[in-house]
């Protein structure tokens, strides 16, 4: 087993969390080694195949990881265990690469409304539901959204949009127009009295901090940006952290433990390199963002006698509460053609659902949909009882590929105690750790809001003259994906959560958890520009702590 | 129209010629060229019975059906050695013949002679699920028929709809379909 140079902390994962947390501190002076299991994958290396990106990938996930070494069991609600693939919808993947789902995302760029930290006191008691208060409101983490939107880049214009929360400083670049159809869907939206907007994006409106601007290209979300016009953790935060010269990013590593002593301080981990030669690294502080599901898994498989049921269990609260978003919504078929292939499509949305409904708990934000690729389109998209194939199918798509529209919102769910991550101690990856293992169910709350915010959409596309307008609604199944969180709850008591309101694993004073895991409750909006805002705030913690001269010994 | 066809023939041809002489030289050495089987795991009766499948899941008329947008291929090279769905390699292997066997119990005449409307209401039921029961007995091994059916439409969809990069999609053809071109 080879040993490295110690180092003062380690950051396991390079995506939303990680990326920022390798910058903040190794702007602050420490020596940092950013792990990622993956590698650099730029445009040139995949093109523009729908087959293999991250929007549908039903070949590969050409962004990793790969079907050979991962798998994970997913449990449906029957309790049918089976092994899955990356591939494979209910793996729950999102990528395994420098910049994970940054590089490939759609990029929306939402900060949660007030209320989203504070669902348990808006809303009250939901029977069923884990639901609670974040420890930390919008206030706290407002400053830090405003540091994600200038430092990795948002455009937008929140002033036209009066749901919005406050904020001191506007985006550091204007928003982006919109394409023939949002114009449509942005003319009915004022017409029957929502409020409609530019959605924020972590995308170049004009040249940001040396990128170009957006070329606008059809193939946009599951796809890395041909011109690096979109703004993740791979091209602003990471080459950053890595120009100060303190903070190494070691790709291709597969981190598999959290070594602990026998005091139960954290002293670095146990990696595998892509020789799949084992490796420690010691490190005086560790740093989890490797999302909602292999976060808790690695505690899981970083057991001790001290730490029986993984580390950060004592009350049984690791890996419960997994989220995602249930997203509804309402597709319509037009007369005329409405496509212009102007990408990526996602630009116009309406905040009037959010919140405050009546009858229903929380809500959420409604976006009209990306531009379909067309495998995806010959596979949904249709109304309910059309051909899956033959004539009638080929026509279809041939006939309204240019002539549909969608709207979708993501809801927010209510969390649940028996929606979890776990590990199947039986089925084992390539390097012979247990695998993650996904069970659960949506609570019945989120299919009532769901079809709340779904009449809402249709109604929207009515208004913008669609002549067929039909419905989506989710099925019941647990949600994660690429949305996933709430598995390392943050709270003010050990007792029902598994971090402070800082990050740091109770009991562990010098382990974090820095991603999407952290969420209470995980908005009703796309997550990532929170992830990234509590990557800088968990990392605030830690500098100011280390200028204390708190060394975390 | 005419045109289609004319450049379809002669590309069709060139393939079958490229493909026989690295078939021969890589497979089955010794074989007459002229009577190679272009596909790489497919045996020429299963690639038949794949082309008319491929035909009924994404007919033929203005634009090339899943036939000539070469669906047959994307599938025998995606379930081949370097493919992405080599797990399902068995499946079709098993489940080509059970299709024709299927068909001449309940029509007389295996898939591929079959006319157009007869095809069509055949793999509605195997859709439905009618041909499910006791499906190993008639050479479906441990697979369920409508699985199968559906796994094979979705891959068709990807034969016609995806990249060219990975066997079908001839020549653009759905893209040009869609107008994206």
């Amino acid at each position: 087993m080879a040993t490295n140079k110690h180092v003062n902390a380690i950051v396991v994962g390079s995506g939303a969390g990680g990326g920022v947390v390798a910058k903040e501190l190794s702007y602050a002076g420490l020596s940092v080694v950013l792990f990622e299991r993956g590698g650099w994958v730029p445009y040139a290396a995949h093109g523009d195949d729908e087959l293999t990106a991250m929007r549908s990938f039903p070949l590969a996930c050409f962004f990793g990881p790969d079907n050979e070494r991962y798998r994970r069991v997913a449990v449906d609600q029957q309790g049918n265990e089976r092994i899955v693939y990356p591939n494979d919808w209910a793996y729950h993947n999102i990528s395994a690469c420098v910049g994970s789902g940054t590089v490939n995302y759609g990029a929306m760029a939402w900060r949660f409304m007030e209320e989203c930290f504070t669902m348990k006191s808006t809303y009250g008691h939901v029977e069923g539901s884990t639901l609670e208060d974040w420890p930390i409101s919008y206030d706290d983490l407002e400053p830090y959204y405003e540091k994600a939107e200038w430092e990795i880049g948002v455009a937008g214009d929140d002033s036209k949009n009066p749901f919005a929360p406050w904020r001191r400083k506007p985006h550091p670049m204007p928003p982006f127009s919109h394409n023939k159809e949002a114009r449509i869907l942005e003319e009915a939206a004022k017409k029957i009295g929502y409020h409609p907007f530019s959605i924020p994006m972590l995308r170049n409106s004009e040249e940001f901090d040396g990128r170009p601007a957006c070329v606008h290209v059809r193939n946009c979300v599951g796809f890395a940006c041909p011109v690096d016009a979109k703004n993740g953790t791979q091209n602003t935060v990471i080459p950053k952290a890595i120009d100060t010269g303190n903070c190494e990013l070691r790709i291709n590593s597969q981190v598999v433990k959290i070594l602990t002593d026998s005091n139960g301080r954290a002293t670095g981990v146990e990696y595998y390199d892509e020789q799949d030669r084992k490796h420690t690294q010691t490190a005086d502080i560790v740093i989890l963002s490797a999302s909602a599901t292999e976060t808790p898994r690695l505690m899981f498989n970083s057991a001790t006698n001290l730490y029986p049921d993984g580390i950060g269990n004592r009350y049984d609260w690791l890996g419960r509460n997994l989220q995602g978003h249930a997203y509804c919504g309402a597709d319509g078929l037009f007369e005329e053609e409405i496509y212009d292939g102007i990408g990526p499509g996602a630009s116009v949305a309406a905040g009037d659902f959010a919140h405050n409904n009546p009858d229903v708990i929380g809500g959420a934000v409604l976006t009209n949909e990306f531009i379909k690729l067309p495998y995806a389109y010959s596979r949904g998209f249709r109304p309910p009882g059309s051909s899956q194939w033959g004539r009638e199918h080929k026509d279809f798509q041939k006939h309204y590929y240019k002539r549909n529209a969608s709207i979708r919102g993501p809801v927010q769910e209510m969390p649940n105690f028996e929606s979890r991550v776990e590990v199947a101690p039986d089925v084992l990856d390539h390097w012979g750790m247990p695998v993650a293992k996904i069970s659960g169910f949506k609570h019945h709350e989120d299919i009532r809001t769901a079809e709340f915010i779904a009449e809402k959409a249709a109604k929207w596309l009515e208004a913008a003259g669609a002549y067929k307008v039909w419905k989506s609604i989710p099925g019941t199944g647990v949600s994660g994906s690429q949305h996933q969180s709430g598995t390392c709850r943050m709270g003010n008591d050990p007792q029902t959560s598994v971090t402070d309101k800082y990050g740091r694993v109770h009991e562990v004073d010098n382990l974090f958890v820095a991603d999407g895991s952290l969420h209470v409750t995980n908005g009703a909006f796309n997550p990532v520009l929170t992830i990234m805002a509590l990557g800088y705030w968990v990392s605030d913690y830690i500098v100011k702590e280390w200028k204390g001269g708190n060394r975390f010994k | 129209m005419n045109k289609e066809n004319s450049f379809d023939t002669l590309s069709r041809r060139s393939f079958l010629k490229v493909s026989a002489i690295w078939a021969g030289g890589a497979w089955i050495v010794g074989v007459p060229s002229l009577s190679a089987n272009p596909h790489r795991v497919l045996t020429e009766s299963e690639a038949e019975i794949m082309d008319a499948l491929a035909d009924a899941i994404i007919p033929p008329g203005e634009y090339a059906g899943g036939k000539d947008a070469w669906v047959t291929r994307f599938i025998d090279q995606q379930i081949g050695r370097y493919g992405y769905l080599q797990h399902d390699r068995e499946m079709y292997q098993t489940c080509l013949p059970a299709i024709n066997n299927d068909c001449r119990n309940e029509f007389g005449d295996v898939f591929t002679r079959l006319d157009k409307e007869n095809q069509a209401e055949f793999l509605k039921a195997v859709e439905a699920g009618q041909y499910n029961p006791q499906a190993a007995e008639r050479g479906w091994g441990d697979f369920t028929p409508s699985a199968f059916f559906n796994t094979m439409c979705n891959q068709c969809m990807m034969g016609f709809y995806g990249s060219p990069i990975h066997g079908g999609n001839r020549d653009y053809v759905s893209y040009r379909m869609l107008s994206l071109y």
